[in-house]
Parts: C-alpha cells; sequence; structure tokens
C-alpha cells in the first residue's frame, strides 16, 4: 500500500508513529465527517434528534476497550500532555502542605516539566529513579520511597527505548501505601491490550492521536478516584448552571467547556477499528515490523542501535558521523522517508544513552509494510555508507 | 564573465529550534550548483555526501549560519546561530550575491565578514569571539 499524502504525488513512507499515527484508518475520516455533518448532540443543552452522542459512546467504548468498570471515570483532554497537567496540578492543589514525589528517568517532559514546575515553586520534592536495562523496577521506586511519598508518576512504555514497564506491581505498592500513582500509557494505549481492572492505579493517562488513530488534540484519563484530584479548570458544564460552583460530579468535574465532539468521534471509531482488527494481530504486526528492521540494521557497524529488542515498535539509533538531525533531513528530503529526530522530549533517557545528543527514532503503525521497512533500511544503509566515507 | 545571481524565491517554513536558532527553509529561483559548494567552501566547513542519491550538502560557520540542502534542489534550510541572528540575517542571501562574481566576490565577501566580526567582537567584549 502506499501512501501519498494528497497535497504531494510522492508515496512516503511514514516511521513516525510513535508521535502521530498516520495515515489514519478510512473510517476514522468517515467518523469525522459524519459527525461534522450534522448538529452535535450536546449535553444539557438543546440539541437535535438522531444524532450520536459521541462522548458518551467514546466513554463506553474505552471503558470495554480497557476494562475499565467506570464509562464517566474517562475524562476527555486535548492531549496526554493536558491530562498530566490537570492530574498533577490537581493532586498538588488538594495537598495542603508540600510532599515528596517520584518520577524515573524514561519520562517525557509532559512529566518531567509539571513536576519540575511544582518543585520549583516549592510544593513537592522530586526524585527521579534511574532505569536499568531500559526498566524502572519498583525495587528501584522503593529505594526512593520516604515518609512523607504521596506521587508516583510513571510511564507505561518509554517514547525512545519501546521498554514496556511492569506497572502492576508498581500500583499495588502505591495502592497499598497511601501513594497517588499515574500511569503515563501516551506510547502504550492502542498499542499493546491494557486491563485497568487489574492494575489498581490511580489515573492511567492515555492520548489519542497516536496507537489509538485519533485526531491531534485528543486524549485523557482514565480516574479510579475522582476525590483524589481537584479539578483545575471551571466553567459551562450545560447543568446546574444557577450555582457559581464548579460541579463535582463525574466527568463534568474535569470538563468545563464544549468537548471536541469530531476528535472524540475519531476516537471513537480509532478504538472500533483496533477491536475489527484485533489488538493482538496488530500489536504483532507491529512488532514484527520493529524486529524486521532490527534484523536490517543491526549488522551495519556504522550503525548504533539503542534498541535491541523492544517491546513496542519503536527503534531508536544512530548514524556513525552525522548527527541525528542531518540523517533526517536527508531520509526526508531524499527518500521521503519520516522519522523522528532529537532528544523526542525525553532528555533524561538520552542523557544516558548517547550523551544527551539525541538520536533518529522510527516507529510503526500496522499500515505500515514489509517493504516500507525493506526500503527504509536499504535507505538508511546508504546514509550510513555514504556518511562513513 | 558575470553570471546572473540566484535569488530566493519565497521562505517556506520558519521555526526556533530547540538550541534557539532561528530556522528558515528558502525556495531558490535555480537550483544549487557544485560551483555553490565551492564558494562556501572559502567560508566556512563543507560536508558533502556525493554518493547519495542526491548528494546532500551543509555548511557550518561558527556564530553565523549553517545550511543543510541537496545540489540540484531548489530548496534549502538555513539555521541562524541564536546570538548574532541580528547581525547574520543577510548572510545567507549575501553569499548567493556574490557567488556569481568569483573571485572578486570572495574579497568582498570576506570584508563584509570582517565587518560582521567587529560587531560580534563588541557584543561578546575584549576576552571572547576570536574563533572563526
Amino acid at each position: 500500500m502506499k501512501h501519498v499524502p494528497e497535497n504531494t504525488s510522492s508515496p512516503v513512507i511514514y516511521l513516525n508513529n510513535a508521535a502521530t499515527t498516520w495515515p489514519k484508518p478510512p473510517e476514522v475520516i468517515e467518523e469525522v465527517a459524519r459527525c461534522l455533518r450534522a448538529p452535535f448532540f450536546e449535553h444539557g443543552r438543546s440539541t437535535a434528534g438522531g444524532v450520536t452522542d459521541y462522548p458518551s459512546a467514546a466513554r463506553d467504548a474505552l471503558a470495554v476497550f480497557f476494562h475499565a468498570e467506570e464509562p464517566g471515570h474517562f475524562i476527555f483532554t486535548q492531549s496526554a500532555t493536558d491530562s498530566l497537567n490537570l492530574l498533577i496540578h490537581g493532586f498538588v492543589k488538594n495537598r495542603k502542605t508540600p510532599f515528596h514525589a517520584i518520577t524515573t528517568e524514561l519520562e517525557h517532559n509532559s512529566v518531567l516539566r509539571p513536576l519540575h514546575t511544582l518543585e520549583g515553586e516549592g510544593r513537592l520534592t522530586l526524585s527521579t529513579v534511574p532505569f536499568h536495562d531500559d526498566r524502572v523496577t519498583l525495587q528501584e521506586i522503593k529505594k526512593a520511597i520516604r515518609s512523607d511519598t504521596r506521587l508516583v508518576v510513571m510511564t507505561h512504555g518509554s517514547n525512545v527505548l519501546g521498554s514496556l514497564q511492569n506497572i502492576r506491581p508498581v500500583a499495588e505498592y502505591c495502592a497499598s501505601n497511601d501513594i497517588f500513582f499515574i500511569v503515563d500509557g501516551a506510547q502504550t494505549a492502542g498499542q499493546i491490550p491494557i486491563n485497568l481492572s487489574e492494575i489498581p492505579a490511580g489515573a492511567f493517562v492515555f492520548t489519542g492521536h497516536k496507537a489509538l488513530f485519533g485526531l491531534p488534540g485528543t486524549g485523557g484519563f482514565y480516574l479510579q478516584d475522582p476525590e483524589a484530584i481537584a479539578s483545575t479548570r471551571q466553567g459551562g458544564t450545560g447543568t446546574d448552571s444557577r450555582d457559581l460552583a464548579h460541579p463535582q460530579d463525574m466527568p463534568q468535574k474535569f470538563e468545563a467547556g464544549t468537548p471536541n465532539y469530531p476528535g472524540i468521534a475519531s476516537l471513537l471509531a480509532g478504538i472500533r477499528f483496533i477491536e475489527r482488527q484485533g489488538q493482538d494481530a496488530v500489536m504483532n504486526k507491529c512488532r514484527g515490523l520493529a524486529t524486521l528492521f532490527i534484523r536490517e540494521l543491526t549488522r551495519d557497524p556504522a550503525i548504533t542501535l539503542y534498541t535491541p529488542a523492544p517491546d513496542l515498535p519503536v527503534v531508536s539509533f544512530n548514524i556513525g558521523g552525522l548527527d541525528s538531525d542531518e540523517a533526517g533531513f536527508i531520509l526526508a528530503r531524499a527518500n521521503n522517508i519520516i522519522t523522528r529526530t532529537g532528544l523526542h522530549c525525553a532528555p533524561l533517557v538520552h542523557e544516558r544513552i548517547d550523551g544527551g545528543k539525541g538520536c533518529i527514532r522510527v516507529s510503526f503503525s500496522v499500515f505500515n509494510t514489509r517493504e516500507q521497512i525493506e526500503t527504509a533500511a536499504v535507505a538508511i544503509r546508504e546514509v550510513a555508507e555514504s556518511a562513513g566515507s | 564573465m558575470r553570471w546572473r545571481r540566484v535569488r530566493v524565491l519565497k521562505s517556506v517554513q520558519t521555526k526556533v529550534c530547540v538550541d534557539g536558532s532561528l530556522m528558515k527553509e528558502f525556495v531558490l529561483d535555480e537550483p544549487l550548483s557544485e560551483g555553490f559548494l565551492k564558494f562556501l567552501e572559502q567560508f566556512g566547513t563543507v560536508r558533502h555526501l556525493e554518493q547519495l542519491k542526491k548528494p546532500y550538502f551543509s555548511f557550518e560557520k561558527e556564530h553565523f549560519v549553517s545550511i543543510k540542502g541537496f545540489v540540484g534542489d531548489c530548496n534549502v534550510e538555513v539555521r541562524y546561530k541564536k546570538e548574532f541572528q541580528d547581525l547574520v540575517a543577510d548572510y545567507f542571501h549575501l553569499l548567493l550575491y556574490y557567488e556569481r562574481e568569483g573571485g572578486p566576490g570572495i574579497t568582498k565577501l570576506k570584508g563584509v565578514e570582517e565587518s560582521i566580526r567587529d560587531k560580534m567582537k563588541i557584543r561578546l567584549g575584549p576576552s571572547d569571539g576570536n574563533s572563526r
């Protein structure tokens, strides 16, 4: 299958799916168009009959997809970054005194920056736990625990190393020690099967535009206990409008203003697409592509591979003698191969793996083909050979 | 013999990079040539990967600009270093302007460079600004 963007005649090999999946499934595009063709179904407001209540339908779909008990505890946001900000700042707002929080070296800046901002304001003190063999263990987290530890924020899957983190024991430990545990599932939601009924995390964060195949501008979180987090946004909800205090019932507590109806429609269609394909089939295909790509590059001495056996379809590497930025530029402009280069918003990982200079990351989706992977590998080897000569 | 100089038709992309430098992508009215690379060699470090399907080049000039592109391509990416963006804003245009003058163009542009460097030195103070 050749993917040709509408504004160009050249087929593109798009390998930046860990940032945003492309192309989107046809049914996602059709659902967004369908959503825009009719008046929106608006809760608590006058609305046309016979139209889809996308927020409710998507909450129901998310609850089934992630095996969560309460559809109403899924909150829609703009992105995983937005979700993490709402949760982290909302948790701090609920605490009267400063406390200790723990995060890890694997995190994205969407976790690190809110925590560091709050640390700078004196609202919390922060420990950052190292990773070993691409993973953060419960043992390492326990070493950082203090009597005043109240929050742990941790990724479910590294966006640079592609390593899946074993969050269940961390969730169980936190749940039994009065520590709120936020899981950043930006890289895993839609990519691997996730059963929230088996993971007692305080909150699970997802984004819509990556492996769930929704539009950019969609995301959300599942919150076990709404009391744990204060709302940091207030506004119109279409309910209880005489009361100037913001409603505290779910999901209105965290959703003020008009929802992103087309975005939520895309998320609903994305989930249906994965269900139709089969989550295991999607995961296995993507892993197979990553394995093929690694096999193609692994014997080239000019290529330094940082992810020899990733759990997620993410492969990070550098080409000897070339900045990642230059390599990405050549691949994009000379070969129409779209990768992501630089620090991938995860600066602490790069300090450990490449001295902080950044790397090239390729990431696959179910729409990539073996032919694309082989073509990309040939192009990368050519660039490596040319740079080394 | 004096040739018509290459001109910038338009700027199609501008962004501020992580290190604070300003990146602009220009579209030129004719493709970049091997001759332009030879000219660039007079002013900084040129890297040329000729064996690639599209021959890639980069140009690096400390404190001034870096350039990335392909020989035979009309698009070129120019990055203006953070510290002296105002002083080097015209530098890429000057490279295009003086290229077609050959030897005299090199001399003239070296002169322009010296005056830019003098301003850089003033800004950096007496102990810095010696690197070329």
